[in-house]
C-alpha cells in the first residue's frame, strides 16, 4: 500500500509537469523507479507518451508493480489475515480493489482528466491509512503493518533520490532547472516543508538533507528509521528472542549510520554509493523479518 | 453541432478580434479552434462544470457576506484561453520594461531632488495636489532605489490591434494568483493542449518574487525574515494573499502580529519576538501606519514608517507610489520616458484630456458622448462615466461633479477594446478583454512573467472588465514560437 501511495503521488506530479513543457519532459526516471522493464528499449518506446505511461503504471496487468496488481495483491493478503485486521480495514481495501477494477477508470485515464482519476485513487490510499490508524488495536498486527510501511517508504525515498540524481551524474555542484527539483519535492509531498525550512532557493544539498536526514519530514529516511525502531521495539518479548535481537541489531546499526552522517560525509563517499548501501541494508532487514517472523519452516 | 458552436460569431471591422482576422482564423488560434471544433456534444459544458468544481474545491473563492452567513463565490472564469504570440509578447515586454524603468526613476526624483518638476516637464501643482503624494516620503532612501517592485500594467488593444497602456497599477496590484491558478485549471480541463501549443510557463512567478524580496533585506544575514502583511480574512483578495504566502513559504501576518520597537519591526511568535526584514504588504498606504496616516486604521502597524525611514525594514511596494499611477500623472508618462531615458516610448498611452486644463475641459464637455470620464484616484471601475452609454441626466449630474474639482477628472475617447472568443451559454461569443501582465523589479533587474491576467467583460457589449463590475478572467497563453 505504501508503494501504491508513492507511485500515485509521483504520477500526479509528473503528469502535471508534463503539461508544462512537453519537449524536455520525459517519464524515464519514473519508469526506472516503478517499472519492471527488461531492457532500455521498452522504456524509450513509451517515455514520451503520458497516457501510455499512465496506463502502464496504473492499470497494466502485465506489470507486477502496477497499481492494479499491487492493490489486488494487498487485498489477497488481507483476505488471508482477516482475523488479524479489523473489518473496517478489510472493507477499505476491498473497496479500493473494486475501484481499480472499474472499467470506467481506463477510459477516464485515457481520454479525460487524469488528475481527477489519480486524486480519486490517492484518496483511497489516505482512507486506508486513516482506517488503519483509528481502528487497528495497538498489537502485533499493527506493528508489523507499520514496520512494512516504513521499510517500504525509506526504500522508496532512497530510490527516488538515487534515480533523480543519476540524471545529474551525482554532481552536486551542477546547476539545474528549478522545476526539476520542485517536482521531486512535490512528488514526495515535501515542497511546503522545504520552502519553510531551507528558504534559500533550490540548493541540491538541502534537498538531499531533507529527504535523508530531516526528522520532521515524514518521508525522510531517518524519520522512517526512527519509526521502524519504535515499532520493532514493540515486538520485544520472551518467545522469539533470536529474531528480535537480529532485527533490532540491524535496524539500530543502520539508524546510527544514517544518524551520524550528513550531506558532507555522504558526498565524500559518493551519494550513489551511500544510497546503494542503505538500500541493501533495508533489503536485508526485510529478509531478516521474513526469516524469523514469517517463515513456515 | 460544430457550426452551432461558432455559429453567428459576429465579426465587426471596427473591433480587433484576437481569433478572427476577418473570416480567417489567426494562426496562433488554429490549434485551439480545431480542438474546440472536434469536441463532441456537450463535453465543453462538462469542462466548464469541471472548472467550476475545481475552483470551488481548491477554495479559489471570495466570500460574500449577507444576513450573517458567508457565501463562497468564484471569480468567473472563461475556459477558452487568450493567446498572445511570441512577437506580440516581446513587444509588450520591451514596452513595459521601459515604462517601469521610467516610473521608478520618476518616483525617486519626485521624492528627492524633483528635477522633473524644476525642468517644467511635469507641473508641480499636479503632484502636490495628488492625494497619493506623501510628503512623509520626501527624502527617504529606499533600498536599491526601487519603488515599484511589483507592477500590473493594464493594456488594451484598439481596432487596428495596437496596444495601449490603459493604466499603471503601482501600489498593490492584485490578480496574480489568478494568473497562476487559471493555468492550473486549464491544464486539467484541456489535457495536452498546453504542451502542444508550446505555451510558456508562469509558475516561476513566486520564486522570482521571493528571490527579489530576499535581496531587499537590509540585514545581511543568511535567512532574512520575510512576511506578507494582509488586511485579513475579510479582504476580497485574501485568497491571493494566502496563495502567495504558501507558494513562497513566507509567513502571512496581520497587523496584530507585528509590533515596532526601537524603530525595528518584530513579529510575535511562540518563541518570542523575531525581527522582520522585508514586508510584502497588501495594505494600502493610508492604513499602513496609524501614527502617520489614518489614525483610525486597525490594519496597520504603529511606527512602521519610522522603521522604514531608518532603513531597518524593506517595504514592498514602496510607500507613496500612488503619485505615479494617478490618472492625471499618467498623461506625462511618455514625457518621463523621454526625459529620463532619452528614448521614444514603445507602448502608447491612450489619448487623455485633463479636465484641470480649461481648453481640454471645454473639448471634453462638448464631446462627452464619445468620452469615458474617470476620477483620477479611483480604481476598480468606480466613479466613471461612459459617455456613449449614459442618459442625459447622468451626464448632467456628472458634469456638476466635474466642475466642483476638475483636477480630479480625466477623459479618454471611448476605445473599442479587442474581443476574444468566450464560451457563454453553450455558444462561443466575442467578449471585450484587456490584459494585465505582472512585472517584477528587483536589484538584479526587471522580469516579466510571460502571461498575465486577461480580464473579460462578460456582459454582451460591455466595455468594463473590472471584477467588481461583473468581469471575469481567462487563462493567458504566451507562445514560445
Amino acid at each position: 500500500m505504501e508503494r501504491t501511495d508513492s507511485i500515485l503521488r509521483m504520477l500526479k506530479t509528473n503528469y502535471a509537469s508534463s503539461q508544462d513543457n512537453r519537449d524536455e519532459f520525459t517519464w524515464r526516471p519514473v519508469l526506472k523507479i516503478f517499472g519492471s522493464f527488461e531492457d532500455d528499449e521498452s522504456i524509450t518506446k513509451i517515455e514520451k507518451s503520458s497516457r501510455k505511461v499512465l496506463h502502464y503504471i496504473v492499470l497494466d496487468r502485465t506489470n507486477p508493480n502496477s497499481v492494479f496488481n499491487m492493490v489486488t495483491e494487498s487485498r489477497e493478503n488481507a483476505r488471508g489475515v482477516q482475523d488479524n485486521i479489523t473489518k473496517e480495514l478489510w472493507q477499505s481495501l476491498n473497496e479500493f480493489y473494486h475501484v481499480v477494477r472499474e472499467e470506467r477508470l481506463e477510459y477516464s485515464l485515457q481520454f479525460e482528466d487524469p488528475i481527477t482519476v489519480l486524486d480519486g485513487l490517492i484518496k483511497q490510499c489516505m482512507l486506508y491509512y486513516g482506517v488503519a490508524d483509528i481502528t487497528m488495536f495497538r498489537g502485533e498486527g499493527l506493528s508489523f503493518m507499520n514496520i512494512g510501511k516504513y521499510l517500504e517508504r525509506a526504500t522508496q525515498s532512497a530510490g527516488v533520490l538515487d534515480i533523480k540524481f543519476s540524471d545529474n551524474s551525482y554532481d552536486l555542484d551542477k546547476e539545474s532547472d528549478t522545476t526539476y527539483w520542485k517536482n521531486l519535492l512535490l512528488s514526495v509531498s515535501g515542497y511546503a516543508l522545504y520552502l519553510k525550512r531551507y528558504r534559500s532557493g533550490f540548493e541540491v544539498r538541502n534537498i538531499i538533507d531533507q529527504i535523508l536526514f530531516n526528522v520532521d519530514f515524514p518521508r525522510s529516511v531517518l524519520y522512517s528509521l526512527n519509526q521502524l525502531q519504535k515499532y520493532t521495539e514493540r515486538l520485544r518479548d520472551d518467545k522469539n528472542t533470536e529474531g528480535f535481537s537480529q532485527l533490532d541489531f540491524q535496524i539500530g546499526k543502520l539508524r546510527s549510520k544514517v544518524l551520524y552522517s550528513d550531506v558532507q560525509s555522504v558526498s565524500r563517499v559518493g551519494l550513489h554509493h551511500f544510497l546503494t548501501e542503505i538500500s541493501a541494508d533495508f533489503a536485508q532487514i526485510g529478509v531478516t523479518l521474513n526469516q524469523y517472523y514469517f517463515a513456515y519452516s | 453541432m460544430t457550426s452551432d458552436l461558432f455559429g453567428n460569431y459576429p465579426i465587426s471591422p471596427s473591433i480587433w478580434d484576437e481569433m478572427y482576422d476577418e473570416e480567417r482564423i489567426r494562426p496562433q488560434y488554429q490549434d485551439v479552434y480545431n480542438f474546440l471544433l472536434n469536441i463532441p456534444g456537450d463535453d465543453l459544458s462538462k469542462k466548464e462544470e469541471l472548472a467550476k468544481r475545481l475552483f470551488m474545491s481548491q477554495g479559489i473563492t471570495f466570500t460574500v457576506y449577507s444576513s450573517g452567513e458567508g457565501v463562497e463565490k468564484i471569480f468567473p472564469f472563461d475556459i477558452i484561453p487568450r493567446i498572445i504570440t511570441a512577437s506580440e509578447w516581446s513587444f509588450i515586454e520591451r514596452g513595459i520594461t521601459q515604462r517601469l524603468k521610467a516610473l521608478n526613476l520618476f518616483l525617486k526624483d519626485v521624492y528627492n531632488q524633483q528635477f522633473i518638476l524644476k525642468d517644467g516637464i511635469v507641473p508641480s501643482d499636479l503632484i502636490y495636489s495628488c492625494p497619493h503624494y506623501l510628503r512623509e516620503m520626501q527624502g527617504v532612501q529606499v533600498p536599491y532605489d526601487i519603488y515599484v517592485h511589483i507592477a500590473g500594467i493594464d493594456l488594451i488593444r484598439d481596432s487596428d490591434g495596437t496596444f495601449y497602456v490603459l493604466e499603471d497599477n503601482l501600489r498593490t496590484p492584485s490578480g496574480v494568483s489568478y494568473m497562476i491558478e487559471n493555468r492550473e485549471i486549464t491544464k486539467r480541463i484541456f489535457p495536452d493542449l498546453i504542451p502542444q501549443n508550446q505555451v510558456r510557463p508562469v509558475t516561476q512567478y513566486p520564486s522570482i518574487l521571493y528571490k527579489n524580496l530576499m535581496e531587499l533585506s537590509p540585514r545581511q544575514i543568511n535567512s532574512p525574515n520575510i512576511v506578507l502583511l494582509t488586511p485579513g480574512i475579510f479582504n476580497s483578495a485574501y485568497f491571493e494573499h494566502t496563495t502567495l504566502a504558501r507558494l513562497m513559504g513566507i509567513e502571512l501576518v496581520e497587523s496584530r502580529d507585528l509590533v515596532v520597537e526601537n524603530h525595528k519591526v518584530y513579529m510575535k511568535t511562540t518563541g518570542g519576538l523575531e525581527q522582520i526584514d522585508v514586508i510584502y504588504r497588501r495594505v494600502d498606504d493610508e492604513y499602513l501606519d496609524p501614527l502617520v496616516f489614518n489614525p483610525e486604521s486597525v490594519l496597520g502597524v504603529s511606527g512602521i514608517l519610522s522603521a522604514y525611514r531608518k532603513g531597518n525594514v524593506a517595504i514592498v511596494n514602496a510607500i507613496g507610489n500612488g503619485v505615479a499611477d494617478d490618472k492625471a500623472v499618467y498623461v506625462y508618462v511618455p514625457e518621463m520616458i523621454r526625459y529620463y531615458l532619452n528614448e521614444e516610448p514603445i507602448l502608447k498611452n491612450v489619448p487623455t484630456y485633463q479636465l484641470g486644463k480649461p481648453d481640454e475641459q471645454e473639448h471634453v464637455l462638448k464631446n462627452i458622448n464619445k468620452m469615458v470620464v474617470k476620477k483620477t484616484n479611483e480604481s476598480g471601475g468606480y466613479g466613471m462615466l461612459m459617455g456613449h452609454a449614459s442618459s442625459e441626466k447622468e451626464i448632467e449630474d456628472y458634469k456638476k461633479e466635474i466642475l466642483k474639482d476638475p483636477r480630479n477628472f480625466i477623459a479618454q475617447p471611448t476605445i473599442s477594446l479587442s474581443t476574444t472568443p468566450c464560451y457563454i451559454n453553450g455558444k462561443v461569443q466575442p467578449r471585450r478583454i484587456d490584459l494585465r501582465p505582472f512585472a517584477l523589479c528587483g536589484p538584479s533587474g526587471i522580469e516579466i512573467v510571460p502571461g498575465g491576467l486577461t480580464r473579460v467583460a462578460l456582459k454582451e457589449g460591455s466595455l468594463v472588465v473590472n471584477s467588481s463590475q461583473g468581469g471575469g478572467s481567462k487563462d493567458t497563453w504566451v507562445l514560445s514560437v
